[in-house]
């Protein structure tokens, strides 16, 4: 079946299954390996992508379903080679990445979340993280990285 | 000069792990790559009547259907060698690996896995620790007597008993204590499976090439894959080849091979290249999780609050292979002995084979319960005596110089009355305590514990090589599981003692066939030994770098120092001449600068005769800490907040101290989950719990901001005197929750986790959903 899409700014046409989940379209038809597989379930939130600006689960999302949407990943918040994005930029300074699997869902949740509440409180932080879970660093270093990248200090 | 030693430096590999550019071993693949999957026992106990691959093996795009027909005839274990690859005749867990198929694509794998004909006769299930103890249980190894060790020495073992470590050098004494003691206080504690739970599940990528197997893994023990492949397929260590990629956490789970030799043996079968991964259901049931364990104390007292003598009893649910776990048997012996003067005492440990998946090491691995067990306890001791839970802990506690259980000398246990002090300081004793309820009708309770932990001795090697631009080759077979250890500390130790900057050292991936010896990331030893070596190896390449640059600058080697990329005169930062310049200069007119370091912990002094079994015979290079928490309890839902939770932790020296933070607010996050959340229930040898949504991970809004003292005594060993650091802040986690939800309540909590059910079910709230402990 063919899909038509935008991904991270470039349209795409392929040939996908047609039970195709959008994270295996992703990962092993257009090689986009940032966005990871933790659970297949939509619990770990490691899958995390934008689809019109909206996190979802892309474990959980058939690929047929996002036809003519616009499709951000973990790759398009900031261009190979070129700066990081400032919220990437504070996840590595604050020490918000341990073994790092699950920063790129974390960072997508985070994108979306932004882009509704610019400057949210720390309790705020936490309850949009809620569906992602982080098994090395116990969340307080992401939670500050947050609040550092979106100027609202501690 | 500015040292990057002490500073919170950024991890090498943050920003290729932000960009989403990292290569985990789920992302790594090859041309020509096959899919493969695992048939899986569907049952924990049983007979294989049928076992037929003649149709699966004719499914389209099949390339391979082995079974343990196809495999050697190899029986294999870390400890001792008690598995097979693949199931023969009977199966012993329930997700045990009995055929695997390799083929064009996974759903062609999948498909084909369905279409094998197999038939199991159910037997009795073995499923819990005390029906394997039972009289006339079944046996879960039959053969267990004709099973061999992996290295020279067996140890005791017996019918359902796979380890067994007894330490009771003066049953007498023992005796006495208990006939002379003014109170006895007794008590049963019980943990559950921890899962770890770790965000990248369990694959691997292998290729059969010139004779050799070469698998692909992330692994925090790249040479124990080695060595389980080879002796799995029957080959030589140097036959096997790992390379290792970014790890997505493993917590211990890990250390062990486990998808690596089937990819292995299917990579052979098919001459191509073999991808196998777990999903996440048949990870979490086949994953080597912390044991399940019943702890049992007994506690012989004066009426003054002095402990005269201990009985400890260990029971650890192995399940059906050993893996690891023998080892672990000893770990009792040095927690009993390790914060508290114990006076006479008998410690038994035994672990026990039951129908489940393998147990095995999880960060902290028996501390959890072994702290929670005597912490829980000693609280019961105090209150029993009418003694305050603090005053009591500081009257038993150990000091510099003091002997523990096997004979070691701690020289600076002093430090973990320090520890206390320092909690003291920023949580008083007399102040925590005093506040019982909140203004809302919540119970309040706060628990108070320590802990001594080791740094795990084994050995480790560094290569530096200087390269022709000034940046430095780092070659090495540690593994950065996520913790930091390589991508901050060895690579700060590389850059402090080179005067470079910490981006200018280029990590090699870890591989066994160009890198040395390592042990793995485990006990925290990476920063610590291979940290020492780095030092070793970087002292090597700064000779040769002096030398050089002594003849460009016409100047004394002694009077020249390495910093900000250069050589220069000490005090005149003009002088300098770049390490590019230096390297170029080395490398085409004497050869390329590089430098070796090895290091092993020498082990400390030990008392072989302090008991028998004992396999883990000492806790060399100890950190101490203190841990406080404060919970508020719901009386009405059993609800559990813990609304303060601090760490006064014992690290020699931080290399980095925003890596020594993450470690201990990540390690108590665990311990947390651990205490409150975690649980795999077990019944008949099947878990309960089996998908993420079913396992409750601490999320988030759980988990507070986690207030921490360092305590920076430097180890004479240590690089710049760093201990280990990761491993022990999730150790007295367990301990310091359940103290103080017990307070809260003024009921004893004895199991883990603290369910709301239980806290309900222990104010008579409402009625257990578990049976009442």
């Amino acid at each position: 079946v063919e899909l038509t899409m935008t991904v991270n700014g470039v349209p795409r046409t392929l040939e996908v299954r047609p039970h195709a989940t959008l994270l295996s379209v992703l990962r092993e038809d257009l090689g986009l390996t940032g966005t990871k597989e933790g659970c297949d379930e939509g619990e770990c939130g490691a899958c995390t992508v934008l689809v019109n600006g909206e996190a979802v689960d892309s474990c959980l999302q058939a690929a047929l379903a996002v036809s003519g949407s616009d499709v951000r990943t973990v790759e398009g918040l900031a261009r190979s080679g070129a700066a990081l994005a400032p919220l990437q930029r504070a996840f590595v300074d604050a020490g918000g990445v341990q073994c790092g699997f699950c920063t790129p869902g974390f960072l997508m949740t985070l994108a979306a979340f932004l882009e509704e509440n610019p400057t949210p409180t720390d309790d705020e932080i936490r309850e949009a993280i809620a569906g992602n879970i982080c098994r090395c660093t116990g969340y307080s270093q992401i939670v500050e990285a947050v609040l550092a990248s979106s100027g609202g200090a501690r | 000069m500015r040292t990057v030693i002490g500073e919170p430096v950024a991890r090498t590999d943050g920003e290729t792990k932000v960009r989403g550019e990292a290569v985990y071993s789920v992302d790594h693949a090859e041309p020509g790559m096959l899919h493969a999957k695992l048939l899986r026992s569907p049952v924990p106990a049983g007979v294989i009547r049928k076992l037929d691959v003649a149709r699966a093996a004719g499914m389209p795009g099949v390339r391979a259907v082995a079974t343990a027909d196809d495999a050697p005839d190899c029986i294999g274990g870390w400890i001792l060698k008690d598995q097979r690859l693949f199931a023969k005749d009977v199966v012993r867990f329930e997700g045990e690996p009995i055929a695997a198929v390799a083929a064009d694509t996974l759903e062609e794998a999948k498909a084909a896995l369905v279409a094998i004909e197999l038939e199991i006769e159910p037997t009795p299930v073995v499923g819990d620790i005390e029906s394997a103890l039972a009289k006339n249980a079944p046996l879960v190894h039959p053969d267990w007597q004709s099973y061999e060790p992996n290295g020279p020495a067996d140890h005791p073992r017996y019918g359902n008993v796979a380890g067994e470590m007894i330490a009771d050098p003066d049953p007498e004494a023992v005796a006495a204590a208990f006939a002379q003691a003014a109170l006895i206080v007794e008590d049963e504690y019980r943990a559950p499976r921890q899962y770890q739970a770790y965000l990248e599940p369990k694959s691997a990528l292998a290729r059969y090439e010139n004779g050799r197997y070469i698998v692909h893994t992330a692994h925090q023990y790249p040479f124990n894959v080695r060595d389980r492949v080879a002796q799995l397929l029957g080959v030589r260590p140097s036959d096997v080849r790992v390379i290792g990629h970014h790890i997505g956490g493993g917590f211990g789970a890990k250390l062990d091979a486990a998808l690596e030799p089937y990819a292995a043996l299917l990579a052979r079968l098919t001459g191509r290249p073999v991808k196998l991964v777990n999903d996440r259901v048949e990870d979490l049931l086949t994953c080597t999780c912390r044991e399940n364990a019943i702890v049992r104390i007994r506690t012989a007292l004066a009426a003054d609050g002095r402990i005269l003598g201990r009985e400890l009893e260990c029971l650890m649910d192995n399940g059906a292979y050993s893996g690891e776990m023998p080892v672990l048997t000893s770990v009792p012996l040095h927690v009993l002995g390790q914060v508290y003067r114990p006076g006479a005492t008998r410690i038994v440990s035994k672990l026990v084979y039951t129908h489940t998946a393998p147990t095995g090491a999880f960060r902290g691995v028996g501390g959890l319960y072994l702290y929670f067990a005597i912490e829980r306890h000693m609280d019961h001791c105090a209150r029993e005596l009418g003694l305050d839970r603090r005053e009591f802990r500081l009257q038993n506690l150990l000091s510099d110089g003091d002997t523990v259980l096997n004979g070691q000398v701690l020289e600076d246990a002093g430090i973990l009355r320090e520890a206390f002090d320092r909690i003291e300081e920023v949580a008083p004793w007399a102040k925590v305590t005093k506040r019982k309820t909140t203004a809302d009708g919540k119970l309040r309770g706060v628990g108070l514990v320590a802990a001594t932990w080791l740094t795990n001795p084994m050995p480790g090697s560094v290569t530096l090589k200087l390269n022709e631009d000034g940046t430095v080759g780092l070659v090495t077979a540690a593994t950065d599981n996520g913790s930091g250890a390589v991508t901050m500390g060895v690579t700060q130790i590389v850059a402090a003692e080179l005067g470079i900057r910490p981006d200018d050292v280029v990590l090699l991936m870890p591989d066994t066939d160009s890198a040395a010896y390592d042990s793995g990331s485990q006990g925290s030893r990476t920063t610590h030994i291979v940290g020492r070596a780095a030092a070793k190896a970087a002292t090597e390449v700064r000779q040769r770098i002096l030398e050089v640059a002594s003849e460009l600058l016409e100047a004394a080697s002694t009077d020249l120092e390495l910093a900000d990329g250069q050589v220069r005169v000490k005090g005149d930062p003009h002088s300098g001449v770049p390490l590019e310049t230096v390297a170029l200069t080395a490398t085409f007119k004497t050869g390329p600068i590089t430098g070796t370091g090895s290091y092993a912990t020498p082990l400390p002094d030990f008392n072989p005769a302090c008991a028998s079994g004992l396999l883990f015979p000492v806790f060399p290079t100890p950190s101490y800490h203190v841990h406080f928490a404060e919970v508020e309890v719901d009386p009405v839902t059993g609800q559990v907040a813990v609304v303060r939770y601090i760490v006064a932790q014992e690290v020699g020296k931080a290399i980095n101290p925003d890596g020594v933070r993450g470690q201990i607010q990540g390690g108590v996050a665990q311990g947390l989950g651990y205490a409150l959340y975690e649980n795999i229930q077990i019944r008949d040898g099947r878990y309960g719990e089996r998908t993420l949504e079913q396992y409750r991970l601490p999320l988030a809004v759980d988990v507070p901001n986690v207030e921490f003292v360092l305590l920076e005594h430097p180890e004479p060993q240590g690089p710049y005197g760093a201990r280990g650091v990761a491993e022990p802040p999730i150790v007295p986690v367990a301990a310091a929750v359940g103290n103080a939800v017990s307070d809260a309540i003024g009921r004893p909590l004895n199991r883990l986790p603290i369910t709301p059910d239980d806290v309900l079910a222990a104010l008579g709230r409402v009625g257990p959903s578990t049976p009442a402990h």
